[in-house]
């Protein structure tokens, strides 16, 4: 048996519609945020979570975590189900927010972690040892009398995740975790991950739009979209399935002349400018530059680079999300 | 329990010194609190002096009244700030899903999130009231009137807090319109710093069934004040009051259901 | 002139929006009335007064229903202030002044016949001495709505100085508490003002709070009789433009201060 066992999860929602012209009560409309997702991840993985905004991947991390009842669906954590005795389970996983803070604003971060420690019951033997570790790891030796509101983004990042770690979890969650943080703080926080990681074991389930941050420290990536899961694999799986797409923009001298493209090749039409997405191995990129030089006087042309996040965008274009 | 009391004994430590980590702020705001409040005192000042007495209750009686209900109310709101005035707030900006991923009951973490000490000037006032409308009543105090009106307190503090967490419930559902249970926790401060039996029938029978500060008040303050109890027996003085600690039992299991519907619609 | 016309028509469809909050409010504030009414019934089966009890019911429902309009800030403009973001606001070349003042007007008069109407009909069908009672006369009703339209143009003076408060001092709410408290007392919300002490009363009449609606309504009940209009209206008037005068020199030299220090 897995770790994590995800199978058929549902959730839905519903959602007020603002108030009709002429209509006393507002609509109501259900949105399917997850469409039945499936997946396994082992102990000590580090896993990443992506998808374009919208598509479930935080209402994923709110069930898991046990915010959130689905509607319908098996999930098991290390044998527990997240969504029954909530205060039993979060005692064993851990989750920090990008954009939203679990330590007191006006207090230095020690005493947030002190009263941590009484909220999860932590031993003081346990915790003293745990404390200095985490501290020496995040190098928060010199801000633990800071209160919380003077620290920058990445002093404030680096207490959360000494916060969310302090009661040993075994499972990690984070979300957007490298939002807003400049690169030095990036780098120190994915060292500091891949340390938890190995040292301890803990398991990590990471969402970001950040593609370095997977590129950096995850072996396994899962993109979600519309709700339903898309890809589960290596990342570079998933960048040799997708590199395949390559964009190219022209533009004529007069108009935009009619293309005769191959079949399966999508073209669109902006302000007098074709892109178009094709897939090399199927069709040549000399094959295709010889049938745009065909339709016409080419005045502009861009190809554009496969570099990691427009694999992405083109990934996410191709799935229609 | 021991350890949730602990919990919050700790976590009210911290918030006040946080509180403290702005003196001149905190002055000015205890210090307007202070005046607010005695605006309220004088209202009841200028009636007494136009009107003296309220049907069998002397003007000095309405202090003592006045006094209870700001003693009860501001030390609710001094240590439930969570409930009476944070609460909203964090459904909207997401800090009840915080709470969420901590093994601890919500309700206990949402207690320990707020304190206002600012109300420590209420309060005051609402000693100077019952201390003026005692002696002026000339109360002779015996160790079970004492007892009285410390249960008193007690019991109004957990009925108001219980009133609160209607609000609260509201919130998880969404629903926008809090401002008719102010009704209920505004409007019964307003309606009970005077005695509740000078009022027709339809708010008697509010303020003793759903929001019944007429027993956890309006009992004890007219045994205190040696006023006729209808001809009941001095042991219900001791047992009407309870009432207070039934309704926010009943609010708590309330609101721990509200928890679990937040936990199966989501934000 | 557009632009504040504009901005008027704005904030009317605003309000117009909160619905659901106006039922609650309105529930909430007669439940309000009723509690201070049968206070008010007991305190007079202790001693009657010279007043009747009828012109008390009327005076304390008035006050509810058009509570909206005296206490209600816009909160908008209260975040602007708190996040400092009104700097940029004071460097625009609109008359800031006016704009905001129009702001309010709309808010409070669209909030409070919202309100006011709904609860002021339930308060006309409760019974006699309970609800409210037909004004004094159809000239004293005209003259009650003029002060009303005055009373309102002071209430926005009033709601402006307070904003300019806010923004000098560091921490506002010690200073919007205090001038909350002197409203609600001395315009009569929280004990109608014709309850004072007379000797009160004569020097309280005359201060601003009492134009907002105490004018109006003890000209609606014929307290003060039709023929003492002018002076009512006269007094109102000077406040109005007083009040006026001051808070554009608030706002004015606000301004100055922010432009030097650079917000």
């Amino acid at each position: 048996m897995s770790y994590i066992e995800v199978e058929g999860l549902r959730k839905t929602f519903t959602v007020r519609k603002k108030r009709e012209k002429g209509k006393l009560f507002r609509e109501k409309e259900i949105v399917e945020a997850l469409k039945g997702i499936s997946f396994t991840v082992e102990k000590g993985e580090l896993v990443g979570y992506i998808g374009p905004n919208g598509a479930g991947k935080s209402t994923t991390v709110k069930i898991l975590s046990g915010i959130l009842t689905p509607e319908s669906g098996k999930a098991s954590v290390g044998g527990r189900v997240p969504w029954k005795d909530r205060k039993d389970y979060v005692k064993h996983i851990g989750v920090v927010f990008g954009q939203r803070s679990q330590l007191w604003w006006d207090v230095p971060i020690i005493d947030s972690f002190s009263l941590l420690k009484d909220i999860y019951k932590i031993p003081e033997k346990d915790y003293k040892v745990r404390l200095s570790e985490l501290t020496e790891a995040l190098s928060l030796e010199k801000l633990m009398r800071t209160p919380l509101r003077l620290l920058s983004l990445g002093q404030k990042m680096r207490a959360e995740l000494c916060g969310s770690l302090l009661h040993r979890p075994e499972l990690l969650f984070l979300d957007e975790p490298t939002i807003g943080l400049d690169a030095v703080s990036k780098l120190a926080l994915r060292e500091f991950l891949k340390w938890e990681n190995k040292e301890h074991g803990t398991t990590i389930m990471l969402t970001t739009h950040d593609m370095e941050d997977i590129a950096a420290l995850c072996s396994r990536v899962m993109v979600l979209g519309h709700g339903q899961k898309l890809f589960d694999g290596h990342l570079n799986d998933l960048l040799e399935k997708f590199d395949k797409v390559r964009t190219v923009s022209v533009k004529y001298d007069i108009g935009t002349p009619a293309l005769k493209l191959p079949e399966g090749v999508n073209a669109d039409q902006k302000d007098g400018e074709i892109r178009i997405t094709y897939s090399p191995s199927e069709l040549p990129t000399s094959n295709m530059l010889s049938i745009l030089q065909n339709a016409g006087n080419i005045r502009e042309m861009t190809l554009e680079s496969e570099n990691i996040d427009h694999l992405i965008a083109a990934m996410y274009k191709e799935m229609d999300l | 329990m021991l350890n949730t009391i602990h919990l919050y004994i700790r976590s009210m430590g911290m918030l006040l010194k946080s509180h403290l980590q702005y003196p001149a702020s905190f002055f000015m705001q205890t210090l307007a609190q202070l005046v607010m409040e005695g605006g309220e005192m004088l209202a009841v000042i200028l009636v007494i002096d136009r009107f003296e007495n309220l049907k069998q209750w002397s003007g000095a009686n309405l202090f003592f009244f006045f006094g209870l209900m700001s003693v009860s109310f501001y030390i609710t709101e001094f240590f439930g700030r969570g409930i009476t005035g944070n609460f909203p707030s964090m459904v909207r900006n997401g800090q009840l899903d915080t709470l969420l991923l901590r093994p601890r009951n919500v309700l206990t973490q949402v207690l320990c999130s707020g304190v206002d000490p600012r109300r420590i000037s209420c309060i005051a006032v609402g000693v100077t009231a019952m201390i003026m409308g005692s002696n002026m009543s000339d109360v002779s105090w015996s160790f079970l009137k004492v007892l009285a009106l410390i249960e008193s307190v007690l019991m109004s503090c957990m009925l108001i807090l219980g009133l609160f967490m209607i609000e609260g419930i509201f919130c998880i559902h969404s629903v926008k319109s809090v401002e008719l249970v102010n009704a209920l926790t505004y409007g019964g401060r307003s309606a009970c710093q005077y005695p509740i039996d000078i009022y027709p029938r339809p708010l008697k029978i509010l303020f003793s069934v759903v929001a019944p500060f007429a027993m956890t008040m309006h009992v004890p303050a007219a045994y205190i004040l040696g006023k006729p109890l209808y001809g009941w027996p001095t042991w219900t003085v001791f047992v009407t009051p309870l009432s207070g600690i039934a309704v926010l039992f009943v609010m708590s299991m309330l609101f721990n259901k509200g928890i679990r519907f937040y936990r199966s619609t989501g934000s | 002139m557009r632009a504040y016309f504009s901005v008027f028509r704005m904030r009317l469809k605003m309000e117009l929006q909160y619905r659901g909050a106006m039922i609650g409010g309105i529930i909430c504030q007669m439940f309000f009335g009723i509690v201070l009414v049968a206070l008010y019934h007991a305190l007079y089966e202790s001693k009657g007064q010279a007043l009747p009890i009828e012109q008390v019911s009327t005076y304390v429902w008035l006050q509810q229903a058009f509570f909206r309009m005296m206490v209600a800030t816009d909160p908008d403009l209260n975040d602007k202030i708190k996040n400092g973001s009104i700097s940029y606001d004071l460097c625009r070349p609109v008359n800031l002044y006016w704009f905001y003042y129009i702001r309010i007007a709309a808010q409070k008069l669209m909030g409070s016949l919202m309100r006011g109407i709904p609860m002021m009909i339930v308060a006309f069908l409760l019974p006699k001495g309970w609800g409210m009672s037909l004004p004094a006369s159809i000239p004293g009703l005209c003259s009650g709505l003029v002060a009303l339209f005055l009373g309102l143009l002071c209430m926005c003076a009033l709601e402006n100085i307070t904003m300019a408060f806010t923004m000098r001092t560091l921490d506002p709410r010690g200073m919007q508490s205090l001038l909350g408290l002197l409203m609600v007392t001395l315009s009569g919300n929280l004990l109608p003002l014709t309850l004072f002490p007379d000797s009160w009363q004569k020097v309280i009449t005359m201060l601003p709070y009492a134009q907002l609606l105490d004018a109006s309504i003890r000209l609606y009940s014929g307290e003060y009789p039709v023929s003492d209009l002018p002076v009512v209206l006269l007094r109102q008037a000077g406040w109005a433009i007083v009040l006026i005068l001051l808070g554009i020199w608030m706002w004015e030299s606000n301004r100055k201060k922010m432009i030097i220090q650079g917000g």
